[in-house]
Order: structure tokens, then sequence, then C-alpha cells
């Protein structure tokens, strides 16, 4: 993963937590890249409720519509794009956070009522990750879950096509990509017209 | 849109239009009350009004009314308030903020807030009635996913019978002074670069002047003159020089990195009309902290320019920080002053309290230094100006990359490290003022650190809409304020009086006494002198915006925006864990004995 966050260095623990994360990874994206390709071509989309959250949990905020997250002001987000993270990785990193890290939980009661990575307020002391602003329930966590899952990770540059399914037709946030999209076409070279 | 305008004023409007038509006035459509080029440049015979965004051409923010004074200031109480709208969020940002300052015309107030919508309120009488609400309909995703720094509009300029005022989603609006209703508008910025407007326009004779904001996203700065009679631009000034015009040299790198090199101008500027030269600060060079990815001194990034105002050629420039490695920018208004030099001589100087912690004085018809000093507790990134030419000590000409305190500059071999001031400076964009009888200015002052933490930049992340800084700074370590009071006539300070919390709002000085506000909700008088604090009255909201006053029916009041926005509880917040607290808000209040 060529991509560091900026601002926030993680400790050892969270390091191996991330590592054993990742050992697990691998098995289940060859599922969910099987379960995305199935749920594109439907018109009803099963992660809309997904997307609501998204957007009104303010993961926008952070990691921008796209999920790229990218640099500036604040240090960087990490891409979600490039997550390397499994579904229960994910609903575990959204309601607990992630200690040392900018990334806030969204789970009422995380680290007090609810255990985080085996850890209590006072056990993770310093490093407590920042409150959200909205608190989540367990069915909308799982639903931001499946939307990251389906629609963002592994995911490429961003496109027209994902910018107006996440915005709408005729958002002008969009039109960046259209003349992405355009000058793509022009140089191109296999004279197919899109 | 709805119109609240009383029996009374339409009234009197349609009297006075009778009277107007039958005088001839060049140019301008006779109307009420209307803003002449010529009131705007006397703005000061006009003590109960604030007609200009820093009140005169000057920039003082100085009012001569003195009702309020020194003596009864601490009887000063809440005359009314008003609940304005536009705290939602949009883009990347979970809500608005209030940065404006006020526009005063005959008892009629013009404000705005976060997301551009103008507010006409009708002052007399002792109380606040709005007359009209103007919504723009801002492009929320468009332009809050490319705002670096907040949901902020700094307010309205008058001219004529119109209203003129921006968007953040870069639109120059004309709405009509008396119905509220959007007469032209014209889109002076492209947020598909990256540009959004957040800045007042400045109207010299019968032009706006619209600066743009968008340096963390690899735009080209520039200033635009927009005619208002022919809602035409007469001329657009980058602030990076293109490839055949000077200063292009100070770009020394092979992969056009000037193209998006930065250099924004959301900050009103000034106008010296003696000289006919708009005076304007330029902020700083992208990508932000990756100074060897443009190696040269990158003209005119952190610099002010003084411009023809009918051409907008540059007709000189002062740059402070060369190669920039820490987002030192210099937006920050420049004051005009005229101050007793040596033989009987007059100094007519421009003054700057740079983002980099000193405050600038240059001769302001021909940008030469005069002085410069430190107005903040600390500075690391360099030993001092020379006293000569003004750059930083460490300065080299003949290098391409800059490293001045290398111990503490951010670099690609330096990737972590802290400097003071820290990159919100300094001082940032809330105003100064200056009394010309005391020759005292008073700066608004971030007394910061932070940390800084560079990334390395290529030309293949420079990506349409997406951020291009270079890296990112984080907070640890406290950030508090201060007002800081330079004696003009020696260069020297005079006072500070500090605060718990960061200056977000700016200065208005009137003849005794200092007006002020702090993010944790407390607007407050100091004495002009002693900077001893008067008074102090707690408005619940996070202060962000400067202060003004004025006079209506032969009664002072001051007035002031309230609602935390910008960029500080975004990025800066940790800086000052307290101020996590203070809840959006979007309120008007004005104060009176
Ligand atoms: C206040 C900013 C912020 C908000 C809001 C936010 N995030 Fe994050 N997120 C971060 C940061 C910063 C990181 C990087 C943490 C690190 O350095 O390890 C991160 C990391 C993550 C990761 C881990 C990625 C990985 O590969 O390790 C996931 C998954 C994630 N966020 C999902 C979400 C979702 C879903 C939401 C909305 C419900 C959300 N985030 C809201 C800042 C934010």
């Amino acid at each position: 993963m060529s991509f560091r966050p900026l601002l926030f260095a993680r400790t050892d623990r969270q390091e191996k937590m991330i590592g054993l994360n990742r050992a697990a990874a691998a098995f289940v994206m060859v599922a969910a890249a099987a379960m995305t390709t199935g749920a594109a071509a439907q018109s009803a989309d099963p992660t809309d409720a997904g997307k609501a959250i998204f957007k009104r949990a303010n993961c926008v905020g952070c990691h921008k519509w796209h999920g790229n997250g990218g640099g500036g002001y604040g240090g960087d987000a990490l891409s979600l794009r490039k997550t390397e993270l499994t579904r229960e990785q994910i609903i575990e990193t959204v309601g607990c956070g992630r200690p040392g890290t900018g990334m806030p939980f969204f789970t009422r009661g995380a680290y007090d009522t609810v255990k985080c990575y085996e850890m209590t307020r006072q056990d993770v002391g310093g490093r407590m990750p920042p409150e959200a602003n909205t608190f989540l329930r367990p069915k909308d966590i799982e639903a931001v879950a499946d939307y990251v899952i389906s629609h963002i990770k592994g995911k490429g540059e961003p496109n027209y096509g994902e910018c107006i399914a996440f915005f709408g037709e005729g958002s002008r946030v969009c039109d960046v990509y259209k003349a992405q999209q355009s000058t793509d076409t022009n140089t191109a070279t296999s004279g197919q017209s899109k | 849109m709805k119109d609240f305008t009383r029996h009374r004023l339409s009234l009197r409007a349609a009297l006075l239009a009778t009277v107007a038509a039958v005088a001839t006035i060049a140019a301008l459509p006779g109307k009420a009350d209307e803003v002449t080029p010529e009131r705007l440049l006397n703005a000061d015979k006009e003590p109960g009004n604030w007609l200009l965004h820093h009140k005169d051409f000057s920039a003082t923010r100085f009012s001569n009314l003195s009702e309020i004074n020194k003596g009864n200031v601490k009887d000063l109480k809440v005359a009314w308030t008003m609940q304005l709208g536009g705290v939602e969020g949009g883009g990347i940002w979970t809500h608005g903020g209030l940065e404006g300052t006020p526009i005063v015309e005959n008892g009629m107030m013009y404000v705005t807030d976060g997301w551009g919508s103008v507010y006409k309120i009708d002052t007399h009488g002792g109380k606040g009635t709005l007359l009209w609400k103007m919504d723009p309909k801002t492009d929320h995703d468009w332009a809050g996913a490319v705002a670096c720094c907040g949901v902020d509009n700094r307010g309205v300029a008058l001219w004529g019978n119109l209203v003129i005022s921006h968007t953040l989603d870069g639109r120059l609006i004309a709405t009509d002074k008396e119905t509220g209703q959007v007469a032209w508008q014209r889109q002076v910025a492209d947020p598909d670069k990256g540009e959004v407007v957040t800045g007042a326009p400045l109207i010299v004779k019968n032009m706006a002047i619209t600066g743009v904001a968008g340096a963390e996203y690899g735009i080209r700065g520039w200033i635009a003159a927009t005619d208002l009679t022919t809602q035409k631009e007469v001329w657009r000034t980058y602030t990076i020089p293109g490839k055949d015009q000077p200063g292009h040299e100070t770009w020394k790198d092979d992969q056009n990195a000037a193209a998006s090199g930065g250099g924004s101008t959301w900050v009103t500027g000034s106008y010296d009309p003696a000289s006919n030269t708009i005076v304007w600060g330029v902020g700083n060079p992208g990508p932000d902290w990756d100074n060897e990815y443009r190696p040269g001194d990158n003209l005119y990034t952190d610099s002010s320019l003084g411009l023809d105002a009918d051409t907008g050629k540059i007709k000189w420039h002062y740059q402070h920080t060369p190669n920039d490695p820490y987002d030192y920018d210099s937006v920050a208004e420049n004051v005009l002053v005229d101050v007793p030099g040596p033989n009987g001589s007059t100094e007519k100087l421009a003054l700057e309290a740079d983002r980099n912690g000193f405050a600038y004085a240059v001769d302001r018809t021909n940008g030469k230094f005069v002085w410069g000093l430190p107005f903040v507790k600390k500075v690391t990134w360099t030993k001092g100006l020379d006293p000569e030419t003004g750059k930083p000590a460490e300065y080299d000409p003949s290098k391409q990359v800059q490293l001045y305190n290398a111990a503490v500059t951010p670099s690609r071999q330096n990737k972590v490290t802290d400097i003071c001031p820290g990159n919100m400076g300094g001082k940032n964009w809330p105003p100064t003022a200056y009394n010309p009888e005391l020759k005292l200015w008073y700066i608004p002052v971030i007394e910061s650190c932070n940390r800084i933490t560079v990334e390395e930049e290529t030309p293949a992340k420079l990506k349409k809409r997406e951020f291009w800084t270079g890296g990112g700074p984080s907070q640890p370590v406290r950030i508090t304020g201060s007002v800081t009071a330079i004696d003009v006539t020696s260069g020297k300070i005079a006072g500070k009086f500090e605060t718990p919390f960061p200056n977000l709002g700016g200065i208005l000085a009137t003849p005794d006494l200092v007006f002020s506000g702090q993010p944790s909700g407390e607007v407050m008088a100091l004495d002009g002198k002693t900077l001893a604090k008067l008074w102090e009255f707690n408005t619940g909201g996070g202060v962000n915006a400067p202060p003004i006053t004025f006079s209506v029916d032969g009664k002072q009041y001051v007035a002031i925006l309230v609602g935390l926005g910008g960029a500080w509880d975004k990025w800066f917040i940790d800086a000052t864990p307290e101020l996590k607290k203070m809840q959006p808000g979007s309120m008007l209040y004005v104060f009176s004995l």
C-alpha cells in the first residue's frame, strides 16, 4: 500500500491489528468482487441505503464522495478505494474508529459499554479516536460497509458514471469527469465510440 | 424570495427617485440613495455609514463615531439580534459559518451568510427589520467540495442602486437594493478548476474587483475587474506570470509548476486614488509544503501587488516569503497610511501583517521595503528580516530551493517538523484596523506553532478538484491569540493584549477604543491606547467575523456577525480543544448604550 496517513502515526499494536486483518482479507476480496459484478446490473441498488449513510454520516467530509480521501489541510483520510479491509473489518473500523488517528467512532458507547479492539476508554487513553458527529446503529454501519465494499473498494480512478450515480444526473460536480471521459475517448485508438 | 418592504419605504424611494430623475447622472441609473464612485471616495465624510468592506479605500476600519467611548463602553448592551441562515453543510463541510463585514448605508444594513445569501435589514427605530433576503442558490456540492477553508462569504459592496456580492460557486451577482431581485449575474470563477470566491468585492470607479481562492487545489490565481455598467470583464491579471511575462523566470522547474502554482487573492484589497493603484495581497504557492516541486522565488505568490486600476497592470510588487515552504500566504489586506517621514516629508506606506509572523511597511508608490518586525511572540523559521531588503535573513537568491532555518523548515529531507508561526499565521484573513489619530495599527493575532508533514508531489498526482498541498498540518501544540498594536511612526510594538484563543474575527478601531472577539464567544472592547479590556459580552457563539460601527436615528451601534465556521473547526480545532463544544450558528448581534 503506497498510501500512508500523513498525520497519525500508528502504534505497533495497530500495525499488528491491521496486519492480522490483511491476512484474512484476500479470500473475502474474491467473494466481494463476485458479489459486485452481480449487483451492478440491477437497477434498484440494494446499497442505496448505505450510500445515504455515507452522505449523512459525513464520510464524504474526509474520504470525499469517491472514497479516495486524499491530502490536504487535514492530512489524509485513507483511500477506501485502495483499502484491503474486509466487510467485518470495515464494520469494526467504522464502529470503533481507529485509535491514534482522525478516523472517528460511530457506535454510541464505543470503548464504554461497547468494547473496541478489546479495549476500554481507559486502555486506549490518549489515543482515543474522535467521536463522530452522528452515531450509527449496527444496521446502518453494515449498510455503509456494504456500500463501501460494492461501490468503492477496489475501484480505480473515479469516473463520470460513478459520480452521477452518487450525486444524480446533472450535478456540476461531475463535469470534470465528463471532460476527462471525452479526452479519454478522443485519445483512444480503438476507434470505438462511447 | 420575500419582499418585506414597508409602505413608508417604497413611498420614500418613489419620491426620491423622482428627485433623482430630474438631476441627470451620467452612466448610472437615477435612484434614491445611490452609491456613486464619488461617495465611495469620500466614505469618511459619511461617519454614520460603513460604505466599504474595509470602511474606506485605505482599509483602516476606523470610525470616528465617539458616542460609545472609553468612559461609557462598560454600559454597552445588546440592542437587538437577528437569526440568519446558511448554517447547512455541503461538499466536505458539515456547516457554514459567518465571516462577513456588514455594510451600512443610511440605516440600511446588508449582510451575507456563508452560502452567499444577502440580507437587507432596516436598522431604524432601535430594532432590526428584515426587508428582503436574496438567496443565490449556491451549488453546495460543486463549491463545497473545493473550498479549502470553509463555507464563507465576507460580505457585499454597494454601487448605484445595486448590492454587489459573490458566491462560493464563483458568481458575481448584482441585486436591486430596493426589491432584492437579482438584476444580473456573471460567472467569474470556475469551481471545475478548483476556483471559489469567498471575499467581498471591491468597487473601484465603475468596476467590481474579484479575488479568487483555490491555491490548495492547483489553481493559477488572478484578480479580475468587471465593468458594472456593461457587465463585461475589463481585465484579469494572473498572479502567476505567463511564459512571456516578467517574473516567469522565478519558476525554474521543468514540469510547468507555474500552471498550478497557486497565488490566491481571496481577501479584499485597498485602493489609492491619488496614484490610481489597487493594492492587493497574493496567497501561497502550490503545492503548499513541497517547495522543491517549484524551485525559484515563485512570483507573485506571498506578495503584495500594486495594480493600475484601469488596466490591471502590475506596477510594483513586494514578496515576503520567496519559494515559501510554510503556507505563509500574503493575502492580507494592505492598509494605506501616510505618516511623517524625515525632513518634513510624508511616507506613503502600505502596511501588511503577514501569515509569516512579520508586519511590513512598504512604500506604496514603488513597493520598496521601509520597515518590518515580528508581531507574534514566537518565530522559528527565520532569525529575522534583513534591515535593508526586508527579506528573511537566510534568503539566498542564488538558491533555487530556500531552506531558511533548515532545522525547522519542512522539506523533502525534513518531512515532519514544527514551525512557528503555524500555517494559519501569524495573521490570517481577519482584518487589522488603524487609528490615524493615535497612529496605532491593531493586528488580530494567531499566536501559534504547528506541525507540518511533507508529502512529495509529482505531476501525476495533480488532479482537477483534488487537494494539491504536498503535505498537511497537524496540531500538537495549543494555539492562543492576541491583539497586538504597532506604532506606525516608529515601527515598534506598542502593546499586546493576550487572549486564550486565536483571533479569528478581526478589529474595529474608534477614536479611543478597539473592538474584537473570540471564537469562544466573547465580543470585547479594549482601551485604544493601553489595550486594557473595558467591556465584554459573551454571545455564546464563536466570533469569526469583524465588528463594525454605524449610527442611525442619531445613535451609535456596534454590529458583528457570530457563527464559527471557516477553516478552524475542521482543520485546527485540536489546537483549541475547548472550542470543540462551540455549536454552529448564524446570528447578527447589534449593541448600543
Ligand atoms: C473526520 C474524518 C473522517 C470521517 C468523518 C470518516 N473517516 Fe474514515 N478515516 C479517516 C482517517 C483519517 C482514516 C485513516 C486512519 C489511519 O490512518 O489508519 C480513516 C480510515 C478509514 C477506514 C480504514 C481504511 C483502511 O484501509 O485501513 C475505513 C474503512 C473508513 N475510514 C471508513 C469510513 C466510513 C465508512 C465513514 C463514514 C461512516 C468514515 N470513514 C468517516 C477519517 C475519517
